[in-house]
């Protein structure tokens, strides 16, 4: 008897065993599949079969994960508005809160990258301020601290790298950057004294160009007054000096801007190609 | 236990059937994952759906989607393409000709010759005459009387076609020699004529401030500045007769454009009078 | 189909620059454009870069009579100049007149001037120009 049942036992275990392997569900197949489609990086496939996914299927399984992933494509194409509309539906089929905070965290890393970063503090804010998150203030913090880098804000993206870790290796970086950044409004000041906001922002050049003009034409200008020639004076002191002068506030404030973006994009830069943490 | 052993066994037999029973690529399911995508608007999805079946089921309704999701997505000579396999006994084929007169018109703007086929309804052949008459309004030749013209058209139609008929047999270009002529009579009045006021008033003042200061200086004897400032003037005055045959080019350029666009937004408006499809209610 | 198919984007997180840089070269295919970019360069170095953004249109006027002579001729690249000075000193400059660059210039490109009506390219005052 004994024997007998041992016998069914095997039997049934390997039955069971079989049927498993043999009997995939199909639409666990076809989810597999275009999951697939999406690690291999064939973003407009992937979204095909999710979709075929979510139109056969009945119940709501894959509501969410399928929704996610076919958000995360179209952000991968940069098609950020579709991107948006498919996490919003993952957020409304998520069935816990770490699905919502998945969903939710996609769509604020998509309005970074789109550069709709009021809104992505927003939702970050409505984050931070709802008690089911309490335990996730890194997080949130950290991609605050991406909302500013993209909003050029590097002072605030470092003190929210810093809430995380007081030397957090990007709160490190936006320090420097932000220290390294010409103040456009010292730069324009300083121009007060023709030239001197271009040395400021190291354009020697056309700085002494600019104070050689100031030199000449203020001379004349001065000179045409002293000897009684107002017309002259008016002329040359309306027409050309105070161009030049004007010219030269323009232009010491147009090199700190130029240079500060050359700075700011040699950064997002770095970090988009060289930094290997959690990117939006 | 004899009995119960074999239900056993039979139910996840019974699971396996249901659950591998289901063909996602089925044409069927294919046809219908299509259809819905065509409904959602996302027609290029829908198109390679469409394409993977069409061979096989060689179904009038799907060439047609076909056309038509290329047309919407802009692609007017794919669209077109499709035209082509559509068999002329299909009871599509009138609205498929239609759309393929829309996507020439679109991306060939032309005269179109075209003739009208038995199998339009009363509709359809309303629609073909009025695409017709349009693609006259992007011929170079124009010989056609007012009422002609303008009779396909329903009432409400006839006014702003009455307006593309006026601008094409009596475009309102301004000439570009006059412009340069009146210039050089008087400093800045062909910019004037062309409607450039600010611009005319500026050329005069230029040239005739310039003009006056070569006078002063000749008649006190400064020969060199007088040179200078009559140098100066004649650039000025050459070049306002330049710019204001120039300008009368660059308006006569805005007309078309403003007939073009015009007549875009006016078709665009009336759905190049083509009847909506509809595949989805 | 494949080739209407989108795909991943080659996306940067740079942000975009709209700012125009200057040519200093000296190419030209002639002594008188040779002449004529040799005196542009000298104009830029000491004056234009110095003297503040007073340029309304893109191009700029001295980019503007660079541009026209290479389109046509240097007597006919002059008086396209002067008509173009004209309509920078004209103060009543209509805004609903010219397109505009994205960096909010107007855009006045001499291709339009050369007296070859099939050249124009009109574009209406709302457009906004991509590239210079």
């Amino acid at each position: 008897m004994i024997s007998v049942i041992k016998i069914f036992f095997a039997f049934l275990f390997i039955w069971i065993g079989t049927v498993t392997l043999v009997a995939q569900n199909p639409f666990e197949d076809q989810f597999n599949y275009a999951r697939q489609l999406y690690d291999e990086e064939k973003y407009f496939d992937a979204v095909t079969e999710f979709k075929r996914l979510l139109f056969f299927y009945e119940g709501d399984n894959y509501n969410y994960k399928s929704n996610l992933l076919i958000g995360l494509s179209y952000k991968e194409g940069a098609k950020f508005s579709e991107a948006i509309q498919h996490l919003t539906l993952a957020e409304l089929n998520s069935k816990n809160i770490d699905e919502v905070f998945i969903a939710r965290l996609e769509i604020i890393k998509v309005n970074i990258l789109r550069r709709t970063t009021g809104r992505a503090l927003t939702l970050l804010d409505s984050l931070q301020n709802d008690l089911k998150f309490t335990g996730k203030s890194d997080e949130i913090n950290y991609w605050r601290g991406w909302a500013y880098i993209f909003s050029d804000d590097w002072e605030n993206a470092s003190s929210s790298f810093s809430a995380i870790q007081a030397n957090h290796q990007l709160a490190v970086f936006c320090d420097s950057l932000d220290k390294d950044l010409y103040s456009v409004q010292l730069a324009k000041i300083l121009s007060i004294v023709p030239g001197a906001g271009q040395f400021y922002t190291d354009e020697y050049v056309s700085g002494i160009i600019s104070i050689g003009w100031n030199v000449l034409w203020g001379y004349l200008t001065i000179n045409a007054f002293m000897e009684d020639r107002v017309f002259d004076g008016l002329m040359v002191g309306t027409l050309l000096w105070w161009r030049f002068y004007s010219g030269n506030l323009q232009n010491a404030e147009k090199f700190a801007i130029e240079k500060n973006l050359e700075k700011t994009n040699a950064s997002l830069r770095y970090l988009q190609y060289y930094y290997f943490g959690n990117k939006p | 236990m004899r009995k119960i052993v074999p239900i056993f066994f039979l139910i996840p037999l019974f699971a396996l059937s249901q659950s591998t029973s289901f063909e996602f690529h089925s044409p069927e399911n294919i046809k219908k994952f299509a259809d819905n995508l065509f409904c959602e608007g996302d027609y290029l999805r829908a198109i390679e759906q469409f394409e993977l079946i069409n061979e096989k089921l060689d179904d009038d309704t799907v060439k047609f989607k076909i056309m038509l999701g290329y047309s919407e997505l802009g692609f007017f000579s794919e669209s077109n393409e499709i035209f082509k396999g559509i068999n002329d006994k299909s009871i599509f084929y009138p609205d498929a000709y239609l759309l393929s007169f829309k996507n020439q018109l679109i991306s060939e703007p032309g005269l179109i010759s075209a003739s009208s086929i038995n199998s339009f309804n009363s509709l359809q052949l309303k629609s073909f005459n009025k695409l017709n008459a349009i693609s006259m309004l992007y011929g170079d030749e124009f010989n056609i009387s007012r009422e002609n013209f303008i009779s396909p058209f329903d009432g409400d139609e006839q006014n702003s076609i009455s307006t593309f008929y006026n601008y094409k047999v009596e475009p309102p270009y301004k000439s570009p020699a006059l412009a340069g002529t009146l210039s050089a009579i008087i400093p800045g009045s062909g910019k004037i004529y062309v409607g450039e006021w600010g611009d005319g008033i500026t050329s005069l003042l230029a040239t005739g401030l310039l003009a006056f200061l070569a006078y002063d200086n000749f008649r006190a004897d400064h020969t060199t500045r007088a040179w200078i400032f009559t140098g100066l003037g004649a650039f000025f005055y050459a070049g306002n007769i330049y710019g204001s045959i120039a300008s009368a080019q660059i308006f006569n350029a805005r007309i078309d454009f403003e007939f073009n666009n015009g007549l875009k937004l006016f078709l665009k408006e009336q759905n190049y009078f083509l009847p909506e499809y509809d595949f989805c209610n | 189909m494949e080739n209407l198919k989108w795909r991943k984007a080659d996306f940067s997180y740079e942000k975009q620059i709209h700012i125009s840089k200057r040519d200093y070269s000296f190419d030209s295919e002639n002594a008188g454009e040779f002449l004529t970019k040799s005196l542009t360069n000298v104009y830029w170095f000491l004056i234009s870069d110095v003297d503040g953004d007073n340029c309304p249109f893109r191009p700029t006027c001295s980019a503007f009579l660079l541009q026209s002579a290479k389109e046509t001729n240097v007597f006919q690249a002059s008086l396209m100049f002067f008509d173009r000075f004209t309509r920078d000193m004209n103060i009543a400059k209509e805004h609903e007149h010219y397109p505009r660059v994205s960096a909010g210039y107007f855009y006045d490109p001499p291709q339009n001037y050369t007296l070859n009506q099939g050249r124009i390219k009109y574009l209406p005052p709302a457009f906004i120009v991509d590239d210079e």
